[in-house]
């Protein structure tokens, strides 16, 4: 491997912060205030749910593959979370445990489909996620079901919104998964290993690496962290509804792009995809800021998008 | 992918020669054999269940509305088929088919002539798009799936500035000529793109197509020019998706800049379901459009099951993954024999 490759994957991280680093400072410029301590964290609280799940995404487009389970993962966590605590402390622990283990199992489902039965990880994530909106939506009675609309346990919101030396619970622990999931893809075996499988997976089979079980592993873990994203979008909106696992998907690929992870796989880091959520809701915030119409935050969006790809994401000639 | 993982021997050119040219054909056309076959199947228990309900067979109604329904997924599809086949994938279906579907909306008024105008102009529409779409690919050496999942994002902005609210209506003679609501003449624009894949298929950027898909760098070597060659695909693509776009305007007589959202995920599940290889440079657009009435045809069922529909995406998952993993099986089948 040459080693040229960390110096340029270091300059696209450094680009995908300098993007945020830029939007905030654009942001101050256009609405005074925008950047200011308190402007900021609520930001990035809010790019932290955007983060968990590019989180997920990060592993599973790092051995090549894609989550397109993440819209009904999240929204069934979400109404799972609710329904189950019913708002009470005493079954939040309960709760968390058995929506952490649907997103683990949607995606363990999602893995063994892709690795055991061949189907293409496009297809089967994108089954996955009509499976499980038909299994929220119906086992809910399209959230009509009268523990659904209950509150989240008030020990969750408070995991969300409470402030620990001026930063929000949320974003603390959004903090600690970018370090926890930074060292596992670079420091540890199980790092190497998902970098391996996605440069060649031929190639890793042949040395000895088991690449069936860790990519069951990665869609695993997908899955779970789309459900963790659930579980705090529920407590910091207070309640599950339908259809709020639809902006994740897009803006979890994109976030993982901007940050400057292959596509194809084999290349790239959780640090970027974390600046690239940051940066693309400090965008929305600024195009909110500017009183930006509907319309034009969506082309922008796609503009920025496209400028930053064009920037640094294509392809090496070969 | 993983399940390439074991290596087998690898039967050379010259065993492809030797095998008989029926057992080719079938070889060749797995995919899309067994694309046809889900919907006959498909379409025979809807008949059954359909019998056992109303004691007769799916008439002139049922097959209209189910034509005139699956037009937009199977033009849709077509252009899917199309780009997946160059090995890549275009997300901005959706984003295409809410801009043409608002811009007819608004567009088509008058007479004759100008309705018509006004009709090639949104199919040009729908090709520029697909040119942007392309020259990014092409020229700007970016990867399909984030390519069009930014432009989908552009052209859906595009269509709420045109028509932000749903409304506009199209004149009743312009949906009699598309989709007769009388009689299934829909068919008719479906024998038209069959006919007109075939020649596209065995022309110069027909073969250009399958080449890319299959080799790149091989069909580099050999004299296609790949650039182009994307670039165009990317193109009729966008002009399917804008008349996809036209037909489901003037199935609903009135237009909505977030109907064709759903089109993008839809036309891959055609598509998959067609026999098209998601890896590209095998498959028929014949197949995605076998693949978009199996959609059609999969919902009817559940329909005539009278399964809550609060389920129906369940089921709809449920049965694409089973469809896709017995057709690998066959086609594994098939292709074992050589």
């Amino acid at each position: 491997m040459t080693r040229l490759l960390p110096s340029v994957n270091a300059l696209r991280v450094l680009a995908a912060y300098g993007a945020a680093v830029l939007l905030f400072v654009i942001g101050e410029w256009v609405h005074p205030g925008f950047a200011s301590f308190g402007s900021v964290t609520s930001i990035l609280l809010v790019a932290s749910f955007v983060g968990l799940v590019a989180a997920g995404q990060c592993f599973v487009i790092l051995i090549g593959g894609i989550d397109l389970s993440v819209p009904w993962v999240l929204n069934a966590a979400a109404i799972l979370l609710v329904t189950t605590s019913l708002g009470e402390d005493g079954r939040a622990l309960y709760a968390v445990a058995a929506t952490l283990g649907m997103g683990a199992l949607a995606g363990l489902a999602n893995g063994i489909g892709v690795v055991w039965f061949g189907v293409p990880a496009v297809v089967m994530t994108l089954a996955m996620n009509g499976i499980i909106e038909g299994l929220a939506l119906g086992l809910s009675g399209g959230m009509t079901c009268s523990t659904c609309a209950s509150y989240a346990p008030p020990v969750i919101a408070a995991a969300v919104h409470d402030v620990w030396l001026g930063i929000p619970a949320a974003l603390w622990l959004w903090l600690a998964v970018i370090a926890v999931v930074s060292f596992v893809l670079s420091l540890t075996r199980f790092g190497r290993v998902t970098y391996a499988i996605g440069n060649n997976a031929r190639a890793a089979y042949l040395a000895g690496i088991n690449v069936n079980l860790t990519t069951v592993g990665l869609y695993a873990l997908s899955g779970l962290f789309s459900a963790m994203a659930g579980i705090l979008l529920v407590g910091f909106g207070g309640q599950a509804s339908l259809g709020m696992g639809t902006p994740y998907l897009f803006q979890s690929i994109a976030a993982v792009v901007i940050g400057g992870v292959s596509i194809l796989g084999g290349s790239g880091s959780y640090l970027g995809a974390a600046a690239g959520a940051a940066s693309l809701t400090a965008l929305v915030s600024v195009l909110l800021a500017l009183n930006m119409p509907d319309y034009g935050r969506s082309i922008i969006y796609g503009v920025v998008i496209l400028a930053l790809l064009l920037l640094y994401g294509r392809e090496q000639r070969e | 992918m993983p399940s390439d993982l074991a290596i087998r021997p690898h039967a050379g050119p010259a065993a492809a020669r030797c095998r008989p040219p029926i057992a080719h054909a079938l070889g060749q056309n797995a995919g899309l054999i067994l694309a046809a076959v889900i919907l006959l199947l498909c379409i025979a228990g809807f008949a059954a269940m359909f019998w056992l309900q109303q004691q007769r067979l799916p008439g002139n109604f049922e097959i209209t509305s189910t034509v005139n329904n699956t037009m937009p997924l199977a033009l849709a599809a077509v252009g899917q088929s199309i780009v997946v086949l160059t090995r890549g994938i275009d997300l901005s279906v959706g984003g295409v088919i809410d801009l043409t579907n608002a811009l007819a909306a608004i567009w088509l008024t008058g007479s004759v002539l100008h309705m018509a105008g006004v009709s090639v102009l949104i199919v040009l529409i729908g090709a520029v798009a697909g040119l942007f779409n392309g020259l990014l690919v092409g020229l700007g050496r970016l990867q399909p799936i984030v390519v069009t999942l930014a432009t989908l994002s552009i052209f859906q902005g595009l269509a709420i500035r045109v028509l932000p609210q749903p409304g506009g209506a199209v004149p009743p003679g312009y949906t009699d000529v598309l989709v007769n609501p009388n009689q299934p003449t829909a068919l008719v624009f479906l024998v038209i793109a069959v006919a007109g894949w075939m020649a596209l298929r065995r022309s110069r950027l027909g073969v250009g197509i399958f080449a890319i898909g299959n080799d790149e760098s091989s069909a580099v070597a050999l004299g296609v020019n790949a650039m182009r060659t994307k670039i165009a695909a990317y193109m009729i693509g966008g002009a399917l998706y804008a008349l996809a776009g036209l037909f489901l305007a003037a199935n609903a007589t009135a237009g909505d800049a977030t109907t064709g959202d759903g089109y993008t995920l839809s036309s891959i599940v055609a598509v998959v379901l067609g026999g098209v290889n998601l890896f590209g440079g095998r498959g028929s657009a014949v197949g995605a459009i076998c693949g978009a009435f199996i959609t059609t045809m999969i919902v009817n069922i559940l329909f005539f099951s009278h399964i809550n529909p609060l389920y129906q995406s369940f089921y709809e998952g449920l049965f694409l993954v089973i469809a896709v993993v017995f057709g690998a099986l066959i086609g594994r089948l098939v292709r074992g024999r050589r």
